[in-house]
């Protein structure tokens, strides 16, 4: 018999947004302490577990900070004694805790922060761009994307779990494209609360819970004397932390049936495939569309759909990559003044690659910036210029810009100025 | 000129939900501009994240929409270097209780010589109406739905902290005290803050049990009662302005209010004088 033939996987399907698929999770993780502050598009994730919590279906203490800062750490030492802790922010709501989000990595407190995927001020937009998570890409923070409510639900408690496991100890953020995926709503499959604690014990922090009769003190003033080693933990962490999450998936597959194949990313349409895109959250919808139209007319091209981020999949996404001519790598993101002006991913994907003795080509597509959509067509169109690059043409210049009004962004002509 | 020159009328209607108190503010405040002779030349907007802060955009004037909470820090700068320029804030009781309440704490201490008017809608209205600083306690939000554990910030007492502040309490519903208030603040030589009660009909009112604005503007003339003349500070539901003593050091160029500059103890009516 089976672990998952002793019990019932789901115990009922609804249609919920991500941001709800989310609370549905921290109810399911049975987190003890819930911190928030609203910032959209977040704010309906600490909405529904507010009501969660008043309808009695989550006992926790839940505290609405005077802002990010305090609410980040309000969770963070929450964690420090023991409890099961979650937060979430967007954009600048994130940032603005930041120098909280630093040391709770440091601390090694496996807090899970949901990041509504959101753009930075000035100026003050709602839509999606990927900066404020990838913010944290060498604090030392677990960072993978959903694309779906599903999967979001899924992985607060793959999350909580590695995040918490006594060989990786590091925060995790989760991150859900703003509107795209925070708000649209998708039929989700709840998972059943009693398998649900069989996939993810109680939280225990160990020795290193700070309790009366385990006296430790927290982020002790050290320097040179010992700063290194302790960055040197945090990185054998990471490292670490690569066999448990294919660990969890491994018992989360047994449990709730064969939910995922690939831990890190997942392929779609490749096993033939000349070209890829590779791309991070929401994408992965227009794309997968733009492939089977693309191969109704006979072109070989497959997507790519990078899950986790930190830790990046080197090994495993470099053996796969290394099957096409040409590799596109969307960024929903700006890493401005970076090498070739690329985005973040391009350079994660570009470095990842170096060691092949024969690369594929790869080219680089910035677009849906601050929540422009990427519409089907977009889509076709860096198929179009992946494929040609894979056959040699057209290579210069490797990064490009889709959907952008060209003579927009040129600014406001002289002479039409106020 | 009128009032209207102060706004841009191309772009209504605004972005604020019908019956939202907002409005009733930008109303008042062109108004006290035009009678006092500002304009673009010589005043800047400074405004805050949330509902409130959109008003930067809705009037004819050099404006900051600041980033949440910052208000303070963007209109010291502002007055440091341009002294000559009259500087107000307008923003949130969220932006400038919660996140931009330690910036409130220490400027009320330096007495810069600028004015807040602060939209005390008691919510987080932009963000869907959550439960924040001001909410009186027990109050039914979507971040509690079964009532507020917290006691609120208490606006007066922080303002008064300093002797040479000036705070004044105003609702809406009360347009002649809402005048008289932002007029005696924008004259008041040194820090003067304006808490206004008005209504977030949307992601408030509604909630709590109000079936329409105009409900919210007839609560707010039933509740509150201007303050005995005297008072040296107001109870809740009292309107009024309590005055600390000016500065020695005010700025060149900047007149006390008319009427002299009475120290703290002589909360004025406030009521009605429109
Ligand atoms: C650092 C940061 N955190 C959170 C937000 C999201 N946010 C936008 S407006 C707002 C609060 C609005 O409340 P208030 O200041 O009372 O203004 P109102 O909308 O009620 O006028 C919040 C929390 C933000 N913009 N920046
Ligand atoms: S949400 Fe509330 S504060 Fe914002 S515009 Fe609507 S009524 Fe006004
Ligand atoms: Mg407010």
């Amino acid at each position: 018999m089976t672990l998952a033939e002793k019990t019932i996987a789901y115990e009922r399907e609804e249609l919920l947004t991500g941001c709800q698929a989310v609370a549905q999770a921290v109810r399911l993780a049975d987190v003890d302490v819930i911190a928030a502050y609203p910032i959209r598009p977040y704010t309906e994730v600490m909405d529904n577990l507010s009501r969660i919590i008043a309808d009695g279906q989550l006992d926790a203490e839940y505290i609405v900070a005077d802002s990010e800062h305090s609410q980040f750490e309000i969770v963070k030492h929450a964690s420090s004694v023991g409890a099961r802790a979650f937060a979430g922010s967007s954009g600048t709501g994130w940032m603005y805790g930041f120098e909280a989000l630093v040391v709770t990595a440091t601390d090694r407190l496996p807090v899970l922060f949901l990041v509504g995927n959101r753009a930075l001020d000035d100026p003050g937009a709602f839509g999606v761009e990927h900066n404020d998570a990838l913010a944290i890409r060498d604090m030392g923070w677990l960072l993978c994307w959903a694309t779906t409510a599903q999967e979001a639900l899924e992985h607060v408690l793959i999350g909580y779990r590695v995040a918490e496991d006594p060989r990786v100890r590091m925060p995790m953020a989760l991150a859900l494209d703003g509107a795209f995926l925070t708000h649209s709503q998708h039929m989700v499959r709840v998972p059943a609360a009693e398998t649900v604690r069989r996939f993810l014990p109680p939280f225990d922090l160990g020795d290193r819970r700070l309790h009366p009769d385990n006296p430790i003190s927290i982020a002790p003033q050290v320097n040179e004397d010992w700063v290194m080693e302790l960055r040197r933990q945090n990185w054998e962490a990471a490292r670490r932390a690569r066999r448990v999450i294919e660990q969890a998936y491994r018992e989360f597959n047994e449990l709730f049936g064969e939910r995922y194949g690939t831990p890190f990313f997942d392929e779609y349409m490749t096993d033939d495939a000349e070209v890829v895109l590779v791309g991070l959250g929401t994408v992965a919808m227009p794309a997968r569309t733009a492939v089977r139209r693309l191969r109704e007319h006979g072109h070989r091209v497959g997507y790519v759909n990078l899950r986790w981020f930190r830790p990046f999949p080197g090994p495993e996404l470099r053996a796969s990559l290394a099957r096409f001519r040409a590799v596109g790598v969307i960024d929903r993101d700006f890493a401005h003044g970076s090498p070739d002006d690329g985005g973040v991913l391009l350079h994660e994907v570009r470095s990842c690659l170096y060691p092949l003795p024969e690369r594929p080509q790869v080219l680089n597509f910035l677009t849906g910036l601050g929540g422009r959509d990427i519409s089907i067509d977009d889509v076709t169109s860096m198929y179009e210029q992946t494929l040609a690059a894979g056959r040699g043409r057209a290579l210069e210049p490797a990064v490009r810009w889709i959907g952008v009004r060209e003579e927009a962004a040129r600014g406001v002509p002289e002479e039409r100025r106020p | 000129m009128g009032f209207k020159d102060k706004l841009k009328e191309e772009l209504f209607p605004t972005i604020w939900c019908p019956g939202c108190g907002i409005g009733l503010i930008m109303t008042q405040l062109s108004l006290v501009m035009d009678d006092l002779g500002l304009d673009e030349g010589n005043t800047v907007l400074v405004t805050g994240i949330g509902c409130t802060g959109r008003m930067g955009g809705y009037m004819h004037f050099d404006a900051v929409y600041t980033l949440h909470g910052r208000t303070l820090p963007v209109a010291e700068a502002i007055k440091t270097v341009r002294p000559e320029l009259k500087v107000i804030v307008v923003s949130g009781d969220g932006d400038q209780a919660s996140i931009g309440g330690n910036h409130l704490l220490h400027t009320i201490r330096r007495n810069p010589d600028i004015t807040v008017l602060c939209n005390n809608n008691e919510i987080y209205g932009l963000t869907g109406g959550q439960a924040g600083p001001t909410t009186p306690q027990g109050t039914k939000t979507v971040s509690s739905p079964a009532g507020t554990t917290t006691t609120p910030v208490n606006l007066q007492g922080l303002v008064n902290t300093s002797p040479h502040a000036f705070y004044a309490k105003t609702t809406v519903y009360h347009q002649g005290a809402l005048r008289k208030a932002i007029r005696e603040a924008i004259a008041w030589p040194g820090f003067a803050f304006v808490d206004i009660t008005s209504q977030c009909i949307e992601n408030n009112g509604r909630r709590i049990g109000f079936p329409s604005a105009n409900e919210m503007l007839m609560h707010y003339k039933r509740e509150f009662r201007p303050a005995p003349p005297g008072s040296s500070a107001l109870e809740s539901h009292q309107l009024g302005i309590v005055r600390g003593t000016p500065e020695e050091r005010a700025p060149a160029g900047v007149a006390a209010p008319s009427g002299g500059s009475p120290s703290r103890g002589e909360a004025g009516s406030g009521e009605g004088e429109e």
